[in-house]
């Protein structure tokens, strides 16, 4: 069974309601890296926030292993591309965080057992700042210290720390600068390759998407006031060479750029 | 003109920027004494515009004798229990403690303010009613609390609950909307539960924000602590302003308010310095 089901999805903003999502079906499975690519403002932030649950669908669900989630929880992961990280806490303490408040509530933290379970979570969490390919010494630093393509770094380790199903990417690399970029890419296909998590990660990068999905999925409106549907759903041939970028980008350009609907939903798996 | 002045983009330099933050407090200063010695050469009494020897004197009167003409100190006192028993002591100390309450009291309205912005049927609940209570002028109820609480402490600090407490609660309920989205959802992916939410995310997160908030505050809540003093109290710092303005005597009510600036700025600083500490992560933009 999929893990997630979208079922006829739906979600308009606004009055008059205008629609940003129509009629969306997808169904992904264990352990895919799925990129949601499309233009600014298509709806692939929407669809992020319908499978984070911190957003109701105007119509249609949202199963995660055959159960609706009304709010954000511990099956998804999120890293957003920005506010990242908790500015008050240093990079250990953003990380142990999760583990900390899933496993202990306000009073149990007051008991010997959490000292000494906190003992565990923070090597474990020494040996992600170290995965992640950060100094020790940078564990006692603040998010305002680190440059952004750092911040993101912990941002994916504190995602990944308390071992989601799912994590939800939100242009989480959009904001850095190429090289950065390039780096992050690797990790995040490395870590994906080594947790077998499944990802989700919205872009509105071609490039981006090609190089790191194993699977693409294109938003894009038909009209101006309509609301964006999957113009395109494909797989991308694993190992993807490098030679078949350029053209499977302008393929997947042209289906999220020009008249929509006339472009066949294609696979090529 | 090819040499033109710089306005916006000028630099003072170090020596130039203290001299000139100086020469008002300097002017001021010298044009005091200038005009009183003045008035003294013409008239010896003048009680409006004390000299220094008349505020020294004045000042060793209010830190050296006993506040109450019947608690007459032993010959032989100390000049730390003289200045115990004196009357500048004991009305920093009132004033101080009328203060310390009012400012304590303001821990649950920041409190109200986190969850009314965090969790919304407390924020609906509550909302429209404080913003009416904000626009309600306190000084307008001095005489409903004095008749309801007595003229004893209670009024008084509850006069200053009642000015102040709106302004953090809202500014509090603003703060915590503030904090971006992203962080609560993630909060949330992580396992944490609304109260580790409430208290461990979102708390911390705004409390150097509601502390620099207070600040701007303080002169708020001693105005109206100088307002109920005035009015009806038997010690406390403005109390004895007020009452030394009966005899003009000017001699103590002008280092007396002196020493209520330097008090709070003292407590101003102090949380400044305690802000820093406690939030280093804290950028201020």
């Amino acid at each position: 069974m999929a893990l997630i089901q979208i079922q006829n999805l739906s979600v308009a903003y606004g009055t008059p309601l205008r629609p940003v999502l129509t009629d969306i079906n997808l169904s992904i499975r264990e352990g895919e890296f799925v990129c949601v690519l499309g233009q600014t403002g298509c709806g692939k932030s929407t669809l992020l926030k319908m499978i984070l649950g911190a957003e109701a669908p105007t119509r249609g669900r949202v199963l995660i292993d055959g159960m609706e989630h009304k709010q954000p929880d511990r099956t998804r992961g999120y890293v957003p591309q920005k506010y990242s990280l908790f500015p008050d806490k240093t990079v250990l303490e953003n990380i142990t965080f999760g583990p900390e408040v899933s496993e202990f509530n306000m009073f149990t933290r007051l008991t010997p057992r959490f000292l000494r379970r906190r003992r565990d979570i923070r090597e474990e969490a020494m040996r992600f700042i170290g995965r992640i390919g950060l100094h020790e010494r940078d564990a006692r630093k603040y998010p305002h210290q680190l440059s952004g393509g750092m911040q993101q770094r912990v941002a994916i380790a504190q995602a990944l720390v308390t071992h989601p199903r799912i994590l939800l990417m939100d242009e989480a690399f959009s904001a850095l600068d190429p090289g950065t970029r390039k780096d992050m890419q690797r990790l995040i296909r490395q870590l994906w390759r080594d947790t077998g998590v499944t990802v989700l990660f919205v872009t509105h990068n071609t490039q981006e998407a090609v190089y790191l999905g194993c699977r693409i999925i294109v938003l894009a409106k038909e009209s101006a006031d309509a609301g964006a549907q999957v113009a395109m759903d494909m797989s991308v041939p694993e190992p993807c060479h490098e030679h078949q970028i350029p053209v499977l980008v302008h393929h997947l350009e042209h289906a999220s750029g020009s008249a929509r609907g006339e472009v066949p939903v294609f696979a090529t798996a | 003109m090819s040499v033109s002045l710089q306005l916006v983009h000028a630099k003072p330099n170090r020596l130039t920027t203290i001299v000139l933050s100086w020469v008002l407090f300097a002017t001021g200063i010298a044009l005091y004494f200038d005009i009183a010695q003045k008035r003294h050469r013409e008239n010896p009494e003048d009680r409006i515009m004390p000299t220094i020897a008349q505020m020294f004197h004045g000042m060793t009167n209010a830190t050296t004798n006993p506040a109450e003409d019947d608690e007459a100190l032993a010959e032989n006192a100390s000049l730390r229990q003289r200045f115990l028993a004196s009357m500048l002591w004991k009305d920093t100390v009132a004033t101080s403690r009328r203060f310390t309450y009012s400012i304590l009291l303001l821990i649950p309205a920041v409190l109200l303010g986190l969850h009314m912005g965090l969790f919304p049927y407390v924020g609906v609940f509550f909302l429209r009613f404080i913003l009416f209570f904000d626009k309600i002028v306190a000084l307008s109820l001095l005489p409903i609390l004095f008749i309801v609480f007595g003229i004893d402490e209670l009024s008084k600090i509850m006069l200053i609950v009642i000015g102040v407490t709106p302004t953090i609660i809202l500014d509090t309920f603003n703060l915590t909307r503030g904090v971006p989205n992203e962080l609560v959802v993630k909060a949330f992916t992580l396992g944490a539960s609304d109260f580790d939410v409430a208290y461990r995310v979102v708390m911390r997160q705004i409390l150097p924000r509601v502390l620099n908030s207070i600040r701007l505050n303080l002169k708020a809540v001693m105005l109206f602590l100088f307002a109920g003093e005035m009015i009806a109290s038997t010690d406390g710092l403005a109390f004895r302003i007020a009452l030394l303005r009966r005899h003009m005597g000017m001699d103590v009510i002008v280092p007396y308010v002196l020493w209520v600036a330097l008090l709070l700025f003292l407590v101003d600083f102090g949380m400044r310095i305690l802000n820093r500490k406690l939030h280093p992560w804290f950028q201020e933009a």
